[in-house]
């Protein structure tokens, strides 16, 4: 009887732990629902794209307009990158930014700054070398007077460059 | 040997079989890929979901649908009873101060029941299904207040809760009605104020297709939510909720009625109609002495931009299906 039994029960632990360990956490489905844009989600989702018009259009004046003095942008593992480097950068014929989406965006208003959270989808080269995938972005925006001027940019990539051939999801403009 | 063979060969095919059960039952649902001929719609969480594109340009597509206006037609049902019942369902301290009160429940009430048919609310009957068009009418289908089942912090399923539980404490199961939660400045939800002022949803609730949304007392976040502190029906000033949560509310319900299953009318970006002139209020009048406004609103020289049911209101304009499209305050 114990003969039979030991493996069995090793077989049976086996099958067990080879199931348990292969799930992922079951998440709740969440349900599809479209949402009121506040106030803030507008005017900084325009002031976004305004960024993003400046580096395909090539026009460093006019994404210096929309940075303060001291911008500074910052990455895990890398130094920070100074806001006229940055522009330079971006705006010189090495880099290309063929599409970007912007969603989920959230605003934290603080009065005279703003806290700005979003996920970044984007196509873009940089030497000829894909510099494209999905980014989660914190930016920092100061008031100055009756505009606004990105202060400080924190990048962290969540998903590494899309193949050639994958296709981007259209902006919806309220993400 | 032959014997103990067999049993090897009897406990091989048995694990095989449980493992490749298993490996079937632990593969994750594939990310929806667009296709030629689909498009992805936001879902307001992060994920999206794959659609059809429709022709644009296409002109009429069935019975009741015009399309080239700007907002497409995607193929699901609209909301077409002649009175659509909006059931309320009044979250957390609504016997307290501000515009957590009483009176804000009356007003918002007596707004519901003056809407319907107005040359507003008829922007919305230029949209339709291939059986009819929406019809412009609108009502309170029933009231319930939950003064705080799931608390004070909300989530995307204690919103589900909080719906799922009118239904059992006397709300009809109606699924042509459209079910709003409507929240307290005590009470907040994920992504409210920062995000959001409110959305909708429709989810299968009591074996039956529930429409329902939410709506923040958006006193919680004036610079957010409100065009203006002070509105047209405030009782003192800087107590704008009222008007601003009728505002929200108005484009929810406009919303939930043209594309109550998230697959009716929405344009190339995703904007349903509402959201096309989200804030967009266009001509107004400014609250003084003989108007409708109250006193605080006159003091405070607050603006409006509609006037029925004996109110002043502050509401934004809706996106007209008609005359190649754009946003109106009638139709």
């Amino acid at each position: 009887m114990t003969g039979r039994f030991l493996p069995r029960l090793l077989l049976t632990v086996l099958i067990a732990t080879i199931f348990a360990a292969a799930q992922e956490p079951v998440q709740p489905r969440l349900t599809p629902r479209i949402s009121t844009a506040t106030r803030q989600v507008g005017i900084f989702t325009a002031l976004e794209q305004q960024i993003v018009l400046a580096i395909q259009k090539k026009a460093p004046a006019a994404l210096s307009s929309l940075l303060a003095d001291d911008f500074a942008i910052e990455e895990p593992n890398a130094d920070p990158i100074a806001g006229q480097d940055w522009v330079q950068q971006v705006t010189g014929k090495d880099y290309a930014l063929k599409s970007l989406i912007i969603r989920n965006m959230s605003v934290a208003d603080l009065g005279d700054a703003a806290v700005v959270k979003y996920e970044r989808i984007q196509q873009a080269t940089f030497q000829g070398k894909a510099s494209s995938g999905e980014f989660f972005v914190v930016d920092l925006w100061r008031k100055d007077g009756d505009s606004w001027k990105l202060a400080n940019r924190y990048v962290a990539r969540v998903a590494g460059p899309l193949p050639a051939s994958s296709r981007q999801p259209k902006p919806t403009g309220k993400e | 040997m032959k014997s103990i063979s067999g049993k090897v060969r009897y406990a091989l095919t048995f694990l095989f079989v449980i493992l490749a059960a298993n490996l079937l039952l632990a593969q994750k649902v594939r990310e929806p890929q667009t296709n030629p001929g689909e498009r992805m719609v936001p879902n307001g969480d992060g994920s999206a979901v794959v659609v059809p594109v429709p022709e644009e340009e296409a002109g009429p597509v069935g019975l009741a649908v015009v399309t080239g206006n700007g907002i497409n037609y995607n193929g699901g049902p609209v909301l077409k009873s002649s009175s659509v019942p909006i059931y309320l369902i009044w979250y957390g301290n609504w016997n307290g101060t501000g515009s957590n009160t009483q009176a804000t429940v009356t007003l918002v009430e007596h707004y519901l029941n003056s809407l319907g048919g107005t040359p507003y609310e008829l922007i919305n009957s230029t949209y339709g299904d291939t059986t009819g068009n929406v019809s412009g009418g609108v009502h309170v289908g029933g009231a319930i207040f939950d003064t705080g089942s799931q608390g004070t912090r909300l989530t995307n399923s204690r919103l589900t809760s909080i719906v799922t539980r009118s239904l059992s404490n006397g709300l009809p199961t109606d699924a042509n009605g459209v079910y709003m939660v409507l929240t307290s400045s005590n009470v907040s939800e994920q992504g409210f104020c920062t995000s959001f002022c409110g959305f909708h949803t429709h989810q299968t609730i009591n074996s039956t297709d529930i429409k329902w949304g939410f709506v923040g007392n958006p006193d919680r976040c004036p610079s957010g939510c409100e065009i203006q502190t002070t509105g047209p029906n405030s009782p003192s000033a800087n107590v704008g909720g009222a008007d601003g949560l009728i505002n929200v509310l108005t484009h929810e319900q406009e919303e939930a009625i043209s594309d109550p299953d998230l697959n009716a009318w929405f344009d190339s970006s995703g904007q349903e109609n509402a959201d096309k002139c989200n804030f967009n209020f266009g001509t107004t009048s400014t609250c003084a002495a003989g108007s409708l406004c109250t006193a605080a609103g006159n003091t405070a020289r607050a603006k409006f931009n509609q006037t029925f049911g004996t109110n002043d209101w502050m509401i934004q304009q809706n996106w007209e299906n008609a005359a190649g499209g754009k946003c109106v305050q009638h139709k």
